[in-house]
């Protein structure tokens, strides 16, 4: 008698119980038909593990610390939320329902006020500190493209990898503006020479970056192919320049 | 625990999305599910994935890019990694691509499965994870991976 496909597998798995599993190592020590199907099994699990592991992204750090304050965070966070609300609907409760308590006079002039009240110009924000730069974080998924809607006078983007979580395009304040889609980010740079930063995690699958449609880099897995690219230091550095109109 | 846990449970959500943050999100909210219960479940490895698996399933139904503004300061940097040899990355692509094609071509069931195995969750964690049976797993575990190698056959032959 043979072994079948369930038995086979859970050999190979280490899923047979004791004794059967000595019987089986036995059977297959003797009979050459199972010992080759065992074999073939065995061949094709691990060509396909090895196949699953092309899959596989960096293993990203969550120390178990960071776990136990989120966990205790929110329970508590839940907590102290309903403790308020009850604490907020039994002294108001009391108030109400105290024998001359000014609250229901009080409530009422608050509602006569606010229904007569002209609506006003919200107040203007005092300035607060202009940014050196600004720009958007966004986590890059599958793939991303980050698109330069135009070729500069001048100015260029400097890439550089990290171990983040998101890709970061920033830019001086007033340079660009960022607007994130389903495709990716794009990046009104139009009459600008001001030089991007943009840092893209390590653990990305797939970045492009355009500039007025052409691809100028590509970090797809942990290669990185960017023609005109300078290397400096840690960084790449490509230019945003037109690129010269060839003389005739 | 969280030693033993937190690598298969990201690396079966990694394979299963695609998606690395996703799955690092997922894996991470699925600890502190854990932690929040207060006692360990009889298989917590089953217990992780499951719960897992229903978050995943919150995010698919509200899947969206995360955006958010910056504040105007820079982050420190590292060092980039040196950039590899032009072929050998996009032969890299390439299998992930098929293997990619290969493993979402399989039934929803199966590819779990096979998925929580490569990883070495054993057919009771499998089938309480999944609620499958656990009598026949070996042998849908067997077809599951020959129907898994002949879609990436298919991928592989097919004309690009």
């Amino acid at each position: 008698m043979h072994l079948d496909e369930e038995q086979v597998q859970r050999l190979l798995d280490g899923e047979l119980p004791p004794v059967e599993s000595t019987r089986v190592r036995a059977h297959v020590a003797e009979c050459v038909d199972c010992l080759a199907r065992v074999n073939l099994g065995r061949r094709e699990d691990e060509e396909s593990r090895e196949l699953l592991r092309a899959l596989d992204h960096p293993l990203p750090p969550l120390p178990a610390h960071t776990v136990v304050v989120r966990a205790r965070s929110r329970r508590w966070g839940w907590m102290y939320r309903a403790a308020a609300v009850l604490f907020v609907l039994g002294v108001g409760g009391v108030a109400w329902a105290a024998p001359g308590s000014p609250l229901r006079a009080l409530l009422r002039e608050v509602v006569a006020a606010m229904s007569a009240a002209p609506s006003q110009p919200a107040p203007t924000p005092a300035p607060a500190d202009t940014p050196v730069f600004a720009g958007i974080a966004v986590a890059p998924g599958a793939s991303l493209l980050i698109h330069f809607a135009s070729a500069q006078g001048d100015g260029a983007f400097e890439v550089a990898l990290t171990d983040g979580a998101e890709v970061v395009v920033r830019g001086p304040v007033g340079a660009a503006t960022f607007t994130s889609g389903d495709d990716g980010i794009v990046i009104d740079n139009s009459g600008s020479d001001a030089t991007f930063e943009i840092e893209i995690p390590r653990g990305a699958a797939r970045v492009e970056i355009r500039v007025d449609g052409t691809r100028v880099l590509l970090k797809s897995g942990a290669a990185i192919t960017a023609a005109t690219a300078v290397r400096n230091g840690a960084s790449y550095v490509v230019s945003l320049r037109k690129a010269p109109t060839p003389t005739r | 625990m969280f030693d033993g846990h937190y690598p298969r449970l990201f690396r079966y959500l990694d394979r299963l999305s695609g998606d690395p943050d996703i799955a690092a999100d997922v894996a991470q909210d699925a600890f502190v599910r854990l932690y929040q219960r207060g006692s360990f479940p009889d298989a917590p490895g089953a217990w992780l994935v499951s719960v897992a698996m229903n978050l995943f399933r919150n995010i698919q139904s509200a899947k969206s890019r995360r955006l958010r503004l910056l504040t105007p300061h820079r982050v420190e940097r590292t060092l980039a990694d040196p950039p590899p040899s032009p072929d050998a990355a996009v032969e890299d692509d390439e299998t992930r691509r098929r293997v990619r094609v290969a493993i979402d071509r399989l039934p929803e069931r199966e590819r779990r499965m096979l998925l929580m195995q490569a990883e070495g969750y054993s057919y009771h964690e499998i089938a309480t994870a999944l609620d499958v049976r656990e009598a026949s797993m070996g042998t849908t575990l067997t077809r599951a991976r020959r129907e898994f190698r002949l879609r990436y056959e298919e991928v592989w032959n097919a004309p690009r």
